[in-house]
């Protein structure tokens, strides 16, 4: 060899591939998340059912054109509605998880009951409840309020403990906790708090009409008569006042509004359940558990067991919708954020990925979902599209507003390059993360899709419900939370370390 | 000498002070006088701040304490950091009142605090919104307003020009019988106190009277300093540090 060429490239592809550089570790990473999903594809059901997804998708197109308003038959008391339990439930979710988040670091038994009331969904808190409170805005607050006190709980601490403890060690010695927490720590997290609390109440209202799915007469009831019915044009109006209700929040839902809507939406709520507090304690104490189990027999329980259906292959689909939509998340996100980016495209681009995001990003994941199960049958292809889009929108929402904060060192490099060797090796970590972040609500989500016909856990649970086999429906409800948090334990040790990810408002 | 008379309050006899099991000042000994002026110096890492922590460990209530950074609550009001100094003092009801509401009493005190520090009209303005110096002196009005017999103070001078910095320690000493401030301008430290301690390499390699001492003594606690006097020899020629007697403001030489 000659001793003047020393600096070759490491030869061959495989020995570059082996380095341990950052970026080829997070490249390895994700390759083989993508090799996992393509290695698993065979065993997911993505048939089409349906005989014309066409024709249909252009019907639907024509409704969300051509929107019947006159159709509608009080729209604003479904509104009122919506808003009212998204913000009395996120209210009375506050009001349970701040005093938890005082807890949640000292507490193990806090911590580990937070995660099972965040790892059921909402939907399946409504299904629940129903059957207590019957159709009413209670069991609507309820679902609301009890995982959302969960989610509030641990982000609370967090947000808490993360407030620099300079001005707590500056206190005179002996000053007490309360007059340290109101004037040493409250103050400096309360920015993040409020910014936070808003956020989930964005969440609340989009929860709050998907409340409609399991029959609360809020916006997504009438959303789902409509389509189910094919009354697209009906649907459509139905859609446009949902995304005017989410473009409008910073107007309506002013600070200085907030007290006002409390007030009016208190009087939408009514009329209240007279609650059997007898039926309550047999729900409690009886429905929910099975049989063999109160009376202590335990054949009997092993018999019960056997005998719930399919539930090897409904939690199989479950994980392997989650993946797949995790993997459609990321291709996704990669695939959008440049569009809604400054450094690429011109005024008029922008401006349509901005607006496809928005509308991709608001849209309940159950809801397009629902849209394309219209369109293309029961099977997990209308699930996964629906999650991939929910989920790869907001993450390409986050990533481009990262990437919009980097300043180009060479700004004349052509897209590509800037693309591939300014943008995308530094915004790329965060998205990984993101992902990762997003892939315990994409598992969450899974789930419900079963409402719709889709053969995950979601799916028994309803039937459990519809045949009032509470102790089955409850069983597997466990089964969920368990699946969830398992998942989240396995997201959070996988997900890039080092990427600091002081918003709280992504997860 | 006058000092020997004068009340202990604190001795260290060989002890390692540090964080836990993290030694910074191994088998430290000095002792502190009641009615001692003592400026405390050292570059940055020197452990200053350690010193500072344990001897506020051992004064207790005796000591006000002034914090490097100031440890202010940028959202809080002026008044409310300056009232945080006898948070103590009140009922806890009281203390949550006083954000609702100012009780009128401190508001009082605060108010003439401020008054004296060049405060004056700024106490209802959220701390984040000042500037820097002003800063500074909110943090010192805080640890006045605790009215304690000692002031421990870390750099609590540092962010302000020369001249209001000896206002600032006037203002200390008037109010305080002993204080012990770390700081970084040297020519202040002999200035305005009546002993050094001087920390380099983990030891404390100075404690004098401040008039057995000469500036250039106090730049031995400067490894920067050796480097800048043993001359260009021993500096790479190509980057040419200045001395540090060409730097334009003392803050620069520490």
């Amino acid at each position: 060899m000659n001793d003047s060429q020393p600096a070759l490239p490491p030869a061959g592809w495989k020995a570059w591939w082996r380095g341990q550089s950052p970026g080829l570790r997070l490249a390895r990473h994700t390759l083989g998340l993508v090799a996992l999903a393509v290695l698993l594809l065979p065993f997911a059901d993505l048939a089409i059912h349906t005989r014309d997804p066409w024709g249909e998708l252009g019907r639907m197109a024509a409704g969300l054109a051509w929107p019947a308003w006159g159709a509608l038959e009080s729209p604003f008391s479904a509104l009122g509605l919506t808003v009212a339990v998204a913000l009395w439930g996120t209210l009375a979710g506050v009001i349970l998880g701040f005093p938890l988040a005082l807890l949640f670091a000292r507490s193990r038994l806090v911590r580990a009951g937070c995660a099972f009331l965040r790892a059921i969904h909402e939907l399946f808190w409504a299904l629940l409840f129903m059957q207590v409170f019957g159709l009413s805005a209670l069991t609507a607050l309820a679902a609301l309020a009890i995982p959302y006190a969960g989610i509030f709980a641990k982000v609370y601490a967090e947000i808490l403990e993360q407030t620099p403890p300079a001005p707590r060690n500056a206190l005179p010695p002996g000053s007490g906790r309360l007059a340290r927490f109101v004037y040493a720590e409250l103050p400096l997290a309360w920015t993040q708090l409020a910014a936070y609390t808003r956020y989930r109440f964005e969440c609340g209202l989009r929860a709050s009409v998907l409340l409609g799915f399991v029959g609360l007469p809020t916006l997504g009831f009438h959303l789902e008569t409509a389509f189910r019915e094919g009354r697209y044009a009906e649907a459509g109006a139905l859609l446009w006042l949902f995304y005017g209700l989410i473009a409008g929040l910073p107007w309506w839902g002013h600070k200085r509004l907030t007290p006002l809507l409390l007030v009016g939406g208190a009087w939408l709520l009514g009329p209240w359940p007279s609650v059997d507090g007898a039926l309550l304690w047999r729900f409690v104490s009886e429905d929910i558990w099975p049989a063999a189990l109160l009376a202590g027999d335990w054949a009997g329980l092993v018999e019960w067991l056997a005998r719930i259906p399919a539930l090897g292959p409904a939690i199989g689909n479950t994980l392997l919708l989650g993946l797949l939509g995790t993997v459609g998340a990321l291709a996704v996100a990669l695939a959008l954020w440049p569009l809604a980016s400054r450094h690429f495209g011109n005024r008029a681009t922008r401006l349509a990925g901005h607006g496809l995001l928005v509308l991709l990003r608001s849209t309940p994941e159950l809801m397009l979902a629902f849209v394309f199960l219209l369109l293309l049958g029961p099977s997990l292809l209308p699930a996964w599209l629906a999650l991939a889009l929910h989920n790869g929108a907001l993450i390409a929402f986050l990533v481009a507003r990262h990437a919009d904060a980097i300043a180009p060192g060479m700004p004349a490099l052509p897209a590509s390059g800037r693309l591939a060797y300014e943008l995308l090796p530094r915004v790329y970590p965060g998205l990984l993360a993101l992902l990762y972040y997003r892939a315990e609500v994409i598992l969450r989500e899974t789930a419900i899709l079963g409402m719709l016909g889709i053969a995950t856990l979601g799916f028994y649970v309803e039937e459990a419900f519809d045949y009032l086999m509470f102790d089955v429906a409850l069983f597997l409800l466990l089964v969920t939370a368990a699946l969830n948090i398992a998942v989240d334990a396995l997201s959070r040790r996988l997900r890039p370390r080092a990427v600091p990810l002081d918003d709280p408002c992504v997860r | 000498m006058e000092g020997e008379q004068r009340r202990l309050l604190v001795r260290f006899t060989g002890e390692d002070i540090g964080h836990g099991t993290r030694i910074v000042l191994p088998r430290l000994s000095l002792v502190l006088h009641e009615g001692e002026r003592v400026a405390l110096l050292g570059q940055s890492g020197a452990g200053k701040s350690t010193l500072l922590g344990e001897l506020r460990r051992r004064l207790d209530r005796r000591a006000a304490w002034c914090p490097q950074h100031h440890g202010l609550v940028p959202q809080l009001a002026v008044y409310h950091n300056v009232f945080m100094g006898r948070l103590p003092e009140h009922s806890a009801l009281a203390n949550l009142w006083n954000l609702v509401r100012p009780l009128r009493r401190p508001w009082r005190e605060v108010a003439a605090l401020c008054d004296e520090l060049g405060l004056a009209g700024l106490l209802r303005r959220p701390v984040g919104e000042l500037s820097g110096g002003q800063r500074q002196r909110v943090a010192i009005a805080r640890a006045l307003y605790q009215a304690r017999p000692l002031f421990l103070g870390d750099e609590p001078v540092a962010s302000v020009d020369p001249h209001q910095a000896l206002r600032l320690l006037g203002l200390i000493d008037a109010r305080h019988t002993t204080s012990v401030i770390a700081l970084h301008q040297r020519e202040l430290a002999l200035t305005h106190f009546d002993r050094v301690w001087g920390l380099r390499d983990g030891r404390l390699s100075i404690d004098a009277p401040v008039d057995r001492l000469t500036l250039a003594e106090l730049d031995a606690l400067y490894p920067d300093a050796d480097a800048a006097r043993r001359g260009p020899d021993a500096l790479d020629a190509d980057i040419g540090v200045p001395g540090v007697d060409a730097l334009p403001c003392p803050r620069g030489r520490s």
